[in-house]
Order: structure tokens, then sequence, then C-alpha cells
């Protein structure tokens, strides 16, 4: 920053209101490649661990069955909430206007685009990332984590690797179960209240349909799967203070899954339907 | 006052088993501020100093849980800063750790807490009742009753018998170095003794190196061979605990006397 505050200094060795604002952006740029390092090193080691076979397959299923299996009964609310109001949407939308089996078309590609693996990975930042941080977040405060080390052992290996692999497996899973409930409470609302015909819908979404469409919807409850553990965890270990640091980092940790989503979200289109 | 680089290397084969060399950390000030210090193969040493002046902050650099701005620490002349990630495991295995405030496993047993001071391959090579055996032993040698605990969460005992599972953690891996963050702080005096009388029964027995931060001087210097005071980031003294007991220096009288420094700020 040293460069950028000679240039807006208004005298007096103080920096102005721009020299203040610089620095700030300085400070922030520099927390988020410190968090950034942090993320990929914890990616890496778990990449290692991979392939040394070193992560115990025990720990796995338990957080499969944790994050995938116990996760199923808010991801089906909140598919089936995504499927209704969609096709709701779209019948106001399209009537009178638009032949109204194009809705079949609209329901399925919202559901398997965008909403069945964004919904998905919000629900389960709130339902899982955001326990990986207070756990681990507990862990480093209350010294269970120095403890870790101070026995050979690596928390990454133990506590975080297992989660990560968990998420990369049970989220695509949690995502597919997403886009068929989505879709299929979207034809029932749509039946129900527009009186299209299961038929009607069928076809429409036949229309439009591509086969790499479903891949796509994977492949992001596969990226987000991986996204979500690895962001928490990293928050959780580099939580600082007590009780009071386990919330501050569990809310910052809440903000920047979500963020992260969100971003690897946008990148999807540029990147895969070109 | 005792040189502090001169090592009484009283049972020495080998090396010195720790050495601090030109410590330097600073968090809101400069907590440890230079310090030297080399800890003898099967020497008992104790730590002692005012709340608040690095203690512990020294304790975790030893094994490298806390990074140095400077300097560096050697177990068995092996730079802990300078290790790989595998080395630096390796090295924390020698070493056994017994934290201030215990720092048990929350999630886990009392029987799993201090299994885990076993590594990997020797759980899965002992088997389930070698291990059990183990920790059977382990914590016997803390004075508590094995069959009663064993099976109990952390939060269901009590501070001292938390400190005692921590303890019976550390030691279960055989380490070459203990080092005791006040082991017998919140310990009633029978159990503060038995802890004591173990410290000085695995250096007799194994020959093993502990290093205890403590504010037990009563109960400590008898077993200790040497004691080092720190002060203000930097050690202060060392030297035996007959010569810390008439050291003519100001702190140290100070400290012993429990005298409240008022005039020693400028000290
Ligand atoms: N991780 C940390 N981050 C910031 N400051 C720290 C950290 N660890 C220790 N400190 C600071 O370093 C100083 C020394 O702490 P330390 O725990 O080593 O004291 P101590 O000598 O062990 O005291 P006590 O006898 O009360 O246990 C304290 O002022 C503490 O605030
Ligand atoms: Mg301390």
């Amino acid at each position: 920053m040293a460069s950028t505050q000679s240039v807006v200094d208004e005298g007096g060795g103080e920096p102005g209101p721009v020299g203040r604002w610089l620095a700030r952006v300085g400070r922030g740029s520099e927390t988020f490649s410190r968090h950034a390092y942090g993320v990929a090193l914890i990616a890496w080691r778990t990449v290692v661990y991979l392939f040394t076979g070193r992560i115990a397959l025990r720990d796995v299923v338990t957080q499969v069955y944790w994050m995938g299996a116990q996760s199923m009964g808010i991801v089906l609310v909140t598919a089936t909430l995504s499927g209704i109001v969609t096709s709701q949407q779209g019948g106001y939308q399209f009537s009178g206007s638009v032949p109204l089996y194009v809705l079949g078309s609209v329901v399925s590609q919202s559901v398997i685009l965008e909403l069945g693996p964004v919904l998905t990975a919000v629900v389960l930042i709130g339902r899982v990332g955001a326990r990986i941080t207070a756990e681990l977040g507990t862990m480093q405060v209350s010294e269970q984590i120095d403890a870790l080390y101070s026995l050979g052992r690596d928390p990454v290996r133990t506590l975080v690797s297992p989660r990560i692999i968990a998420g990369l497996i049970s989220v695509p899973l949690l995502v597919a179960f997403a886009d068929c409930i989505g879709m299929l409470s979207g034809m029932v609302a749509a039946q129900a209240t527009l009186g299209l015909g299961n038929q009607a819908f069928l076809y429409g979404a036949r229309l439009f349909w591509h086969n790499w469409d479903f891949l796509y919807s994977l492949t992001k409850g596969l990226v987000f799967g991986g996204v979500i553990p690895l962001v928490a965890a990293h928050m959780g270990l580099s939580t600082r203070g007590g009780a009071e640091g386990v919330g501050r980092s569990t809310t910052s940790a809440v903000v920047a899954m979500t963020l992260a989503v969100l971003v690897v979200d946008a990148m999807f289109p540029p990147l895969m339907l070109q | 006052m005792a040189d502090p680089n001169v090592m009484l290397d009283n049972t020495a084969q080998g090396g010195p088993a720790v050495e601090y060399v030109d410590l330097f950390k600073t968090f809101d000030y400069p907590v440890l501020a230079g310090v030297n210090l080399t800890v003898a193969r099967g020497e008992i040493l104790a730590v002692v100093g005012h709340s608040g002046t690095g203690k512990s902050v020294l304790l975790k650099t030893t094994i490298g849980l806390i990074t140095p701005d400077d300097g560096d620490v050697r177990i068995d002349g092996q730079s802990v800063f300078d290790s790989t990630p595998r080395v630096l495991r390796e090295l924390r295995r020698k070493v056994g750790y017994v934290f201030q405030n215990a720092a048990l496993f929350d999630s886990m047993t009392v029987y799993e807490n201090v299994s885990q001071g076993l590594s990997d391959r020797e759980l899965r090579e002992m088997g389930r009742e070698k291990v059990t055996d183990k920790v059977v032993e382990s914590l016997d040698l803390v004075n508590m009753d094995a069959r009663a605990v064993m099976g109990k969460l952390p939060s269901e005992l009590s501070g001292g018998m938390r400190k005692r599972v921590g303890i019976a953690r550390a030691i279960i891996g055989r380490p070459e170095i203990l080092l005791y963050d006040e082991p017998v702080t919140g310990l009633d005096p029978v159990n503060a003794t038995v802890v004591h009388r173990l410290i000085a029964k695995l250096r007799q027995e194994l020959g093993i190196t502990s290093i205890i931060v403590t504010h037990d001087i009563e109960g400590t210097l008898p077993i200790a061979d040497r004691v080092a005071m720190l002060d203000r980031g930097r050690i202060r003294f060392v030297g035996t605990p007959d010569e810390f007991r008439a050291s003519a220096d100001v702190l140290v009288r100070a400290f012993l006397e429990r005298d409240v420094p008022i005039e020693l700020e400028q000290v």
C-alpha cells in the first residue's frame, strides 16, 4: 500500500479518505488471499491423503450418513416447494400467451439447472457447514486441535478430509434427489392448479431436454459438496478466542460459504453452457 | 544469577533433549524475547514465573504449536521449525504434552481419549485387548479407577480428573520427553503428590525428560533437577532448586517470598 498512499496522501502523514479506503481494500484483499491460501492448503492435503489411502473409510461413511441421509428431509421440503413455486409462477406468466405445455420445460430446466443444486447447497450451508465450523472452532479454542497435533495426528486427515469426501459423495446425490422431487412436485402442482395434464407437462419438458443438463446439475452438486465443507472447516480451524470467537467464525463461515456457492454458481454458465 | 547458557548436563548420554535457541514471539507485546535454554536428557526442569509471562507459549512453541517470530527449538538435535510435516509428526510422537486445561476430546470417552495417545499403527497391531490393558495401566499410574471412568465423557468428570486423564493420554505412548503445563493445578494434595511421584518415577525407570510449568513451587522443587524462571519473555534465572532458593536476585526473592512487585516495575 506504500505507493498508493503517497499518491493520495493529503499531507500531515495521515492518509486521507481515499487512502483509508484503499488501505481497507488492501487489508480486505490480504484477508481474502490468506483465506484462499488456507482453503487451498486443506484441499491439497485432502487430495494427498486420498491418494495415499490414509483416510478412514469408517469416518467417511459416518459423515455421508449424517450429511446425506439425515439431510434428505429438509431437501425434500425445499425441493418440493421450489417445484411448486416455479410452476405457479410460470403458469401465471404464460397464461394466454404461450402454450401452457412449455411450462414443463420451464419447471424442469429451472429446477435442474439452478434451483435444485443451489437451494440444496443453501440448505446444507446451514445444516452441515455451520455445524462443521462450530465443531472445529470449539475444538480449536479448547485446544483439542493442538492436542491432536501434539499426539502426532493431523486434524485435517482425521476431521476435515472425511467431511470433504463425504460432501463430494452425498451432495450430488442430494441434488439428484432434489431435481427429481422438484420436477415431480412442479408437475403435480401444474395439474392441480392449472389443469395442465401430466402428458402435456412431460411433452413440454422433453421439448428442450438435453441429457447433459442433468450432468450439469450433478457437477454443480459435486463442486458445492466440496466447497461447503472445505470453507466450513477452514473457518473452523482458524477460529480464535473463546465462545465468542466460535460465534464470530460460524457467522463469517455462513457468509463465506453462501458467497462461494453463488460465485461458483455464476461461473457455471460461461464455463459449461457454451 | 546462573548463566542460562551453561548446560547442567548431569545425566547426559548424547546431546541435549531440548534446546531453545534465541526464541522471539510477539503477540500484543513481546511474549518471548530471546529465550535460550538447554534441557539435558533425563532432566526434570521446572519452569516458573508470573502468570502471563509466556510459560505456556514457550511450551507450545517446543512442539511447533506456536511458530516463533525468530529462533528455533531443537528436539534431539532436530530442528522443529525446519522439519517436513512428516518429520514434525514423528518428533511430536516423541513428546507427550499435558495441556493446562487438559484439552480432552469432548466427543470421546475417557478410554478413547487415552488410547488416542497411541499411534494408529500401535492401535492396529495391538488389538483391542492389549490397548485396553495399556489404557488401564496409564489410568492406574495417575491414580484413577479405570473401570469406573473409562466409559465416561470428559464432561462427566471433575476438573482434577480431566487433568489426570490428560496426563494418562500423554504418557501412554511412552514418549521420551514430557511437557507438563501446570500438571497439578486444581488437584487435591494427595493427587498432586501422586503426579509428582509419577514424574520422578518416569525419569528414574525410563529416563524420561520432563519440563514442568508450574505454580506449585513447594511440590515441584523436590523432584526437579533445575529451575528456570521466566520473566518478561526472558530466562531470568536458571539453576538447581537449592540455588534458586538461595538466589539473591530481586525478582527471584520477590517471587519466592510472594511479594507484590510494586517498586519492581522498573527493575
Ligand atoms: N494464541 C495466542 N494469541 C494471542 N496472544 C496469546 C496467544 N497465546 C498466548 N498469548 C498471550 O501471551 C501471553 C503469555 O501467555 P501464556 O499463556 O504463555 O502465559 P503463562 O505464563 O502460561 O500464564 P499462566 O501462568 O497464567 O498460565 C499472554 O499475554 C497471552 O495473552
Ligand atoms: Mg499457562
